[in-house]
């Protein structure tokens, strides 16, 4: 039961909540660069999961590695942070939803993950595993976030009244 | 009550974020060279050999695609031997006469014993189901990066092949 509780008291630690925000916020925006620079490429990987109508594939690959990239930069600085771990932590149930689709499938795809060239990474279960990892970090930021070392607090402090 | 609130002051914070990037997303995509069309087409598409591919099909790199005419002249070659990449109920509920089945599904676990069995230099013919299936072209990529020279698809697959009356078999 201590160990339970000293566990549960680290991983709830402002500065570990801290960390997790500003490893998912780095990871979202390093996921966005490759797709936004190559938005043809992420639309076929997009067509390939065969989940969404066909007149969607553009627009949501024109616009999610964008979305992805604004969570990311408002997860390191703090600003609407639990909106941004909630948006984040919502498109990784998404993400799972579609890999686990295609696991069972048994259709290896790349993922488009990180990269959108073809010969990139195949999906699987590690894949998954990164995701669930993820998503608990989200959940995380979400409940447990302190605003520490955020850019929200600190404007907040700036615009207090002088006493 | 207080906590409902914070929710949708969240919520909202959210859809914020959401139209803060697809906004920039748009214009971003409509002012870069590498922008794409807000409507893409993701329907097969016709070749220059005026047949009809998948869109992930490229001329440049995949193997040739084979018409219906070229299949129909080949079947009778001792050395082309005709792939079916599609399931095995699919396959043994009808396929072309004499094909073997290597479900691209099941490639990993099936191909060195099904492959090991076709001569090196026999010319191969991928198929599936028709020109929405892309399982034929997968399997036809695999086999080019094995080694294998002379790799073709079949795009009009099991339909066109059924519906123009050949020969077909049925495993009971």
């Amino acid at each position: 039961m201590k160990i339970l509780k000293e566990l549960i008291r680290i991983v709830t630690d402002k500065r570990v909540v801290l960390l997790f925000r500003l490893v998912l916020g780095v990871t979202f925006i390093y996921a966005s660069i490759d797709k936004i620079a190559h938005p043809e490429q992420f639309a076929r990987i997009v067509y390939n999961y065969k989940i969404l109508p066909q007149f969607l594939i553009n627009i949501f690959a024109i616009t999610l590695p964008w979305v992805e990239f604004i969570a990311g930069l408002f997860l390191i600085l703090g600003i609407f942070t639990e909106s941004a771990s909630l948006l984040v932590s919502f498109l990784f149930i998404i993400f799972i939803i579609a890999t686990s689709i295609n696991l069972i499938k048994g259709v290896d795809l790349n993922c488009g993950c990180f990269s959108t060239d073809p010969a990139g990474k195949k999906e699987g279960a590690t894949l998954l595993i990164k995701d669930l990892i993820f998503l608990y970090m989200g959940v995380m930021v979400f409940f447990f976030n302190k605003s520490f070392a955020a850019l929200s607090t600190l404007l907040q402090k700036k615009s207090l009244p002088k006493r | 009550m207080l906590i409902q609130l914070k929710l949708s002051h969240i919520l909202l914070k959210t859809l914020v974020i959401i139209l803060i990037g697809s906004a920039i997303g748009l214009t971003y995509n409509a002012i870069s060279p590498g922008g794409i069309a807000l409507k893409g087409n993701w329907s097969p598409k016709v070749n220059s050999d005026s047949l009809v591919v998948p869109y992930g099909y490229e001329e440049d790199v995949d193997p040739p695609a084979i018409s219906l005419d070229y299949a129909m002249m080949k079947f009778q070659s001792k050395n082309t031997i005709f792939l079916d990449s599609r399931y095995p109920e699919d396959f043994k509920a009808g396929h072309i006469k004499g094909a073997i089945n290597l479900p691209y599904e099941e490639f990993e676990e099936h191909a060195s014993l099904v492959l090991s069995k076709l001569p090196e230099d026999d010319e191969i013919i991928a198929y599936c189901d028709g020109t929405e299936c892309e399982t034929s072209l997968l399997l036809a990529r695999e086999l080019l990066e094995l080694g294998h020279k002379d790799v073709k698809v079949f795009f009009g697959g099991w339909q066109e092949w059924q519906e123009a009356g050949l020969s077909v078999e049925t495993d009971k």
